[in-house]
């Protein structure tokens, strides 16, 4: 299979040299394999949205390297980052950072429009993806118009209308409520299943979580532990419960509890 | 306490009274100006140029006061708007309504007293300055001129602190009316969705309509008088509203209809945001082609103002110089220019007549100006009998006026008689002599008619008994040119600095309004970076967009001023002389706000390199 995410001894120190320095990532390796759904988890402060910002190439790593599809992000500058980001990644987010001066079409094309792509083959990639996720009859409204589900929605046919290697999603269901959060789970473990889209998760939520394939739990800014689903999602998602109680109970470093 | 939470709440929002704090600056110091220049006592005494000069700068003060009070008042309401959460948090945590008044009293007045002194110091440069320039040009020395005024100082202090006073006062009632939920959620809002226009085509035909009325008037100002005076600002008013709250938006839904252009980069973006802010910002775009018309005109009003100056004196005479008894000093200067004609006539005081010689007015008919026709003519010749009715002589209009050109000192203070030769010889009284010169350009040789004026003093005081050089004057062409370029010139620096001050103000009105949107852009930015768009596309994307609502309200301002401009005509020969060089300085100002404000939002909603 083939690997399309190297992640090898990155480190993120925060504070100049001399000042008091924090370490929120430290020596941390790992790879995703084409076509997996990767959950990272972790207690808060455990450094997962910089783990994620790393691989999304937001924030520069203070050591080590990242290889997206085969090539290192490591020593690229501003703009060959915008680029590499516009072409091989798509993001969601918690908030889902739709711009709400535009309609729900022109948010899902912006990724094929900052390309350049012809306007027929632009119209006919809206209407595809935003079938697949069945928003098909919203696109002209504007964001504010939409529900936190559907705009949601709107967020992940904009990360997917110009086929990236990499979904990575941040926290997404946390804006939604129990019920949307479900069907949109279900719509990323379809678009997994089914369209092999490659998937890297941040949650802190069990119940998502337990859609994954594969589940990274981070802890003090290290790879605590790793956890495959056997049996039943809901089976799954027990097992996380105990983890994460497991976690807990733990001491942090240098503290007792 | 109070006190320190007011100075943290100024630093904390430096960069909105930064803006805030330019317009004021500028309409201080120019108030200032216009004050010193009109109230300085000394200097009206002993200047009797300048007498006139002075009643243009009080206008100028005038105008300026009213529109400073609405700068003031929206410019208050505006900072205070930005902080309403900052109030109902006070007001959450247990301050007393009136203590919150007080420290939103203290900031205001505190700017206002903070933009008064930086405001007066300029001011000060600028009477210095302006002054300076009027010496100059009119050639005279203010002796008695004061720059640093105490009574305009005082004056500029009283007006300003009570006009903050008063706007903070309404303000911070209003503020305080407002409950506490209200207060917190303040920031809260969203940008309304741009409704789809309804009616907009009838209402852009009823602007256009509009416009055409008023451009109409303003067209035909001379014929239409005081109906014009008052149609066109009205009715360019109601029709620029109208075509800004209509068109504005549907121009941009027109692009974003051209889909090929508009899925193209960043494209759909920009025409994104300007639909919401054009929606949002039709209003005031309006108020503000309508003050950039004001600028622009009082800067091209004053320009051509000026030129008039030069251009209506050749209307009424035809010739630069008049004579008389010219000695060899002033032969040798006339002979120092290229004269184009030379006449001379000659003249005979008794105590009860004015003779002229009949022959030598029809040998050498001096140019006028027609009345009736309005052509510079010369008269026909006189017939040989001149009858006389109640002691006058009839004549033709057209040699009424010519006797005037002829002998403007006398003319009128005596009956005169236009007798044939062997009568003017029998005649009793001293004879004088009176040469009209004329050149191809007045204008060129200012300082040789100046020079032919303070010859003259002299032949005035043998001639005509109890003049006094000092306080008397005869009417010369160049002494009417000289009062009359003395007042262009104050109306040319009085529209000059008028048109100054309202284009700095409504320059920060407009920069207040982007600006005040750029918070809620930074996340929108922050999205496009996540995305992957490149720096340099983002920022062409906001040079484009303020580019576009600077433009609109800068070319129907312009538009404005062009038609408007002909206004001028029934009181200027030619108002649209070098209309270019006031678009000029009025470009090269509104070109530096919009790179300003274009400087000021990038650093806002992009992140630092």
């Amino acid at each position: 299979m083939k690997t399309i995410l190297e992640a090898s001894n990155i480190s993120k120190t925060y504070g100049k040299k001399g000042t008091a320095a924090y370490t929120a990532i430290r020596d941390l390796s790992f790879s995703m394999n084409e076509g997996e759904f990767i959950g990272i988890m972790g207690p808060s402060g455990s450094g997962k949205t910089t783990l994620l910002n790393m691989v999304a190439t937001l924030d520069p790593m203070t050591s080590g390297e990242i290889t997206i599809d085969g090539i290192s992000v490591s020593a690229m500058n501003e703009d060959q980052l915008s680029d590499f980001r516009s072409q091989n990644l798509g993001f969601i987010f918690q908030d889902f950072n739709l711009l709400e001066n535009m309609t729900v079409f022109e948010n899902i094309a912006l990724p094929l429009s900052l390309r350049n792509t012809k306007l027929e083959k632009i119209q006919a990639g809206v209407h595809q993806v935003s079938a697949i996720l069945g928003i098909g009859d919203l696109l002209e409204k504007y964001p504010a118009e939409l529900s936190g589900g559907q705009k949601q929605r709107t967020a992940i046919a904009r990360s997917l209308i110009h086929e990236p290697t990499l979904l990575l999603a941040d926290e997404p269901t946390g804006a939604l409520d129990s019920q949307n959060a479900a069907t949109l789970l279900d719509t990323l473990a379809d678009l997994n299943a089914e369209r092999k889209v490659s998937i890297l998760m941040v949650t802190h939520d069990p119940r998502s979580a337990s859609y994954c394939s594969r589940l990274l739990f981070i802890k003090d800014g290290k790879l605590d532990r790793e956890l495959f689903p056997a049996g039943t999602r809901e089976e799954f998602h027990q097992e996380i419960l105990a983890v994460l109680g497991d976690l807990d109970r733990r001491p942090v470093a240098g503290v007792r509890i | 306490m109070i006190l320190k939470l007011a100075f943290n709440g100024l630093k904390k929002k430096q960069r909105d009274y930064l803006i805030l704090f330019t317009g004021l600056i500028i309409s201080i110091a120019v108030f200032y100006m216009f004050l010193t220049m009109s109230l300085n006592k000394e200097f009206i005494l002993q200047n009797s140029v300048i007498n006139n000069i002075q009643a243009v700068f009080l206008v100028g003060t005038v105008m300026l006061s009213i529109i400073t009070f609405f700068y003031l008042f929206y410019t208050n309401s505006f900072l205070l708007s930005l902080r309403k959460k900052e109030y109902g948090l006070y007001e959450l945590i247990g301050a007393k309504k009136f203590q919150i008044r007080r420290v939103f009293q203290i900031e205001t007045m505190a700017i206002t007293a903070i933009s008064l002194a930086i405001g007066l110091m300029l001011g000060i440069i600028l009477a210095r300055l302006v002054s300076w320039l009027l010496m100059n040009s009119l050639n005279v020395e203010f002796t008695q001129f004061k720059i640093v005024y105490l009574p305009a100082v005082f004056w500029t202090m009283a007006y300003f602190l009570t006009a903050s006073f008063i706007t903070s006062t309404v303000h911070n009632t209003r503020l305080a009316k407002s409950s506490i939920i209200e207060l917190l959620h303040s920031d809260m809002h969203n940008d309304g969705i741009p409704a789809e226009p309804k009616g907009s085509a009838l209402q852009i035909l009823l602007g256009i309509f509009f416009l055409g009325i008023g451009y109409s008037a303003l067209y035909f100002m001379e014929q239409l008088r005081f109906i014009g005076l008052f149609t066109a600002p009205a009715a360019t008013t109601l029709g620029t509203y109208l075509l800004f709250t209509a068109l504005l938006p549907n121009i941009v839904r027109n692009w974003k209809r051209n889909k090929r252009a508009n899925f193209k980069g960043l494209h759909s973006f920009t025409s994104g945001q300007l639909n919401f802010r054009l929606s949002s910002l039709k209003w005031v775009l309006a108020t503000i082609a309508m003050l950039i018309a004001l600028s622009a005109g009082a800067i091209a009003g004053g320009f051509a103002f000026k030129n008039n100056a030069f251009t209506s004196i050749d209307e009424y005479w035809q010739y630069d110089a008049t004579l008389y008894n010219p000695g060899a000093a002033e032969t040798a200067v006339l002979n120092s220019i290229p004269v184009d004609e030379q006449l001379t006539f000659r003249m005979k005081l008794d105590d009860e007549f004015m003779y002229l010689v009949q022959e030598e007015l029809n040998a050498s008919p001096p140019l006028i100006r027609d009345f009736v026709t309005y052509e510079v003519v010369r008269p026909d010749p006189l017939p040989e009998k001149l009858d006389i009715v109640d002691g006058s002589q009839i004549i033709s209009d057209q040699w009424f006026t010519a006797l005037y050109a002829i002998n403007p000192a006398l003319e009128g203070t005596k009956s005169t008689r236009i007798v044939p030769l062997e009568e003017y010889e029998l005649a009793e009284g001293e004879e004088i002599s009176i040469l009209l010169a004329r050149t191809d350009d007045f204008s060129a040789y200012i300082g040789e008619w100046q020079k032919l004026d303070e010859l003259q003093l002299d032949v005035y005081t043998d001639l005509f008994t109890g003049f006094d050089p000092k306080t008397d004057s005869v009417a010369t062409k160049y002494s009417q040119f000289k009062a009359q370029y003395a007042i262009a010139s104050g109306t040319f620096f009085m529209g000059f600095f008028l048109g100054l001050a309202f284009l700095t103000m409504m320059a920060s009105i407009l920069m207040f309004k982007i600006l005040s949107g750029a918070s809620n852009d930074i996340r929108r930015y922050d999205s496009l970076r996540k995305l992957g768009v490149r720096r340099r596309l983002l920022e062409n994307s906001i040079y484009r967009e303020i580019l576009v609502v600077f433009l609109f309200p800068g070319i129907l301002g312009l538009l404005h001023v062009f038609v408007g401009m002909r206004m001028f005509t029934f009181i200027m020969d030619d108002p649209y002389y070098r209309l270019w060089v006031s678009i000029l300085i009025f470009l090269a100002i509104y070109g530096g706000y919009y790179f300003f404000a274009v400087h000021l939002y990038r650093k806002i909603v992009l992140p630092r390199q």
